[in-house]
């Protein structure tokens, strides 16, 4: 990555979603505090809402006549249980095939996950919608309730779940 | 330091609350309590209360429009100080779950919350100073700093405030003694559908809420919140409110909320994919905020849908990273293709799924047939 700018390519995936997320984070950085390329990125982004637009508007649905036709015949063509065997064992899926079961076989082994995709702790978004909403009227005297549950969580969540078990039966008594 | 009652028999108060569920009639009459201190409440700033030891009299007669008590309501913390005990009791589709906390919060914005129950948060304690909260974890030595501007914005709190009116009807709803003191009790309807969102008990003197309860569409009390004790005061000692880390605690820096901005436009930029938004939403709601925050080196965006009372937050992201539920033992629901993961946190519902390379997680006090609604006109 260029120290001073974003370069066109990087830009682009950027728009796309297609960085890794620490190339994403340390792009999303660099916007935040650079005009120019944030100019260019708004532009980038226009184009690609423009193009995005296009394509919607040209977009057209095939009539349903010929979609039917088609189907048909796909289900006329339909192969017999020994062609579809004879199918598989043709090189040009054997090989393939094989190699999915090798790849697949890597990332379940403990040597596939030197890298796995990241995650979002589902308590991030308790909390920021919690957040967001502290402004609520209303809300100012309550307790924080997600704020709690990560305290909880972070802490002994059995002994909350022991307490809940033993508060249900009586609160359900009258509210449903 | 704060002098509170066993646990055990916390918990014994709690049930007995929880057995006699929030009905108007559960409130137990009783004569009206001795006039606020005139030190806890500045006259010349509580809007309709100005004098508290006249007030209730005076409203007993003539209660005041029930808009502008509520309007008055939500200033009330900002002005007047106590200390007290409070219950908050949530309700889950298929369990409910209870704090009781010690409060002391000295106006305009200095507030301890000490919990007392349940057992799991026993002794640790909430310092909340404006914006920046302090959550002091007894058991493992750890105070965590946080931040959130939206608590203390004046723009936000007038536009809720706005919507609240345009999409609620406040009824006044008779008077009952909340904590040994006088209340007024004020119901919002929903215009739209005709339903009971909120009630709630505020205090004739003071106008703080007392008490409050939160309704589901179904009629189901979503969550109920109360004093069991209170007394106004501003003899506060300091100490109550230091936010030094105790000795032995370490100090971390927790993750800071993001600034909501109204400039959504400017958000979905800064996003840098093209966002869905939810296409069918309960009337009323608007798109009033958004925000785009780096969590786990994914950047997520963040809409905040509201009604004024109600909000539903809508997180996407395109990095491919989806929600880890740890501990909280989320169950499946399907939809149009779809296997969504779901989880409760007392009425609030947390549902997250994947579309078009695309991971959502819609976040509201609704229940989980609503949000599924919702879900579904994402991405149609």
């Amino acid at each position: 990555m260029n120290e001073q700018h974003l370069s066109p390519d990087l830009l682009v995936d950027y728009l796309h979603g297609e960085l890794a997320p620490e190339d994403d984070a340390l792009a999303h950085a660099h916007l935040s505090s650079c005009s120019a390329c944030r100019g260019e990125r708004d532009l980038e982004a226009s184009l690609l809402e423009a193009l995005r637009e296009s394509v919607r508007s040209s977009e057209q649905e095939m009539p349903s006549l010929i979609k039917a036709a088609i189907w048909e015949q796909i289900r006329q063509a339909k192969p017999s249980p020994m062609r579809v065997l004879a199918s598989w064992l043709r090189p040009a899926l054997v090989v393939p095939a094989l190699a999915i079961l090798l790849v697949g076989g890597w990332f379940a082994s403990p040597y596939g996950h030197p890298g796995t995709a990241p995650t979002i702790d589902a308590m991030y978004y308790l909390e920021a919608h919690a957040a967001q909403t502290a402004g609520t009227p209303l809300s100012e005297q309550g307790t924080q309730p997600a704020l709690e549950t990560s305290m909880i969580d972070s802490g002994s969540t059995q002994q909350l779940a022991d307490a809940e078990t033993s508060l249900a039966s009586s609160a359900l008594d009258g509210s449903r | 330091m704060v002098r509170v009652k066993p646990v055990a028999g916390a918990l014994v108060a709690l049930l007995c609350l929880v057995s006699s569920r929030p009905t108007p009639a559960a409130v137990a009459p009783a004569t009206p309590s001795s006039a606020v201190p005139s030190s806890a409440v500045p006259s010349s700033t509580v809007p309709s209360a100005a004098a508290p030891a006249a007030a209730p009299s005076a409203l007993a007669s003539e209660p005041a429009d029930p808009a502008t008590l509520l309007r008055s309501s939500i200033g009330a913390p900002k002005v007047v100080s106590y200390v007290g005990q409070f219950e908050t009791v949530r309700f889950a589709s298929s369990r409910a779950s209870a704090t009781i906390v010690k409060v002391e919060h000295r106006a305009p914005e200095l507030t301890r919350r000490w919990y007392v129950a349940p057992e799991a948060l026993y002794g640790d304690y909430v310092i909340t100073r404006g914006i920046s909260t302090y959550q002091f974890d007894t058991k493992g030595a750890k105070l965590t700093v946080t931040h959130n501007p939206a608590i203390d914005d004046p723009v936000i709190a007038d536009g809720n405030f706005y919507r609240v009116l345009q999409n609620y009807k406040a009824i006044y709803d008779g008077e009952a003694i909340v904590a040994d003191r006088p209340t007024v009790s004020v119901v919002l309807i929903n215009k739209y559908t005709g339903e009971r969102a909120v009630r709630v008990w505020i205090d004739r003197a003071t106008h703080l809420v007392l008490k409050k309860e939160e309704y589901h569409a179904n009629g189901a009390v979503a969550s109920q919140t109360r004093f069991e004790d209170l007394r106004y005061t501003t003899s506060i000692p300091d100490d109550i409110f230091s936010i030094d880390a105790p000795a032995g605690f370490s100090r971390v820096a927790g993750q800071d909320a993001a600034a909501p901005s109204s400039d959504i436009e400017k958000v979905v930029r800064d996003a840098g994919f093209a966002p869905y938004k939810p296409k069918a939403l309960p009337q009323g709601f608007d798109l009033v905020s958004g925000d785009v925050t780096m969590v786990n080196n994914v950047r997520t965006l963040h809409l905040l849908y509201s009604d004024g009372l109600r909000s539903i937050s809508l997180f996407e992201n395109a990095t491919g990273a989806a929600a880890d539920f740890g501990a909280l033992h989320p169950k499946t629901v399907s939809f149009e293709g779809h296997d969504a993961d779901y989880v409760e946190d007392g009425p609030t519902t947390l549902l997250t799924w994947k579309e078009h390379n695309i991971y959502f997680a819609l976040v509201g006090d609704l229940l989980i047939n609503e949000l599924v609604d919702i879900a579904k006109s994402v991405v149609p």
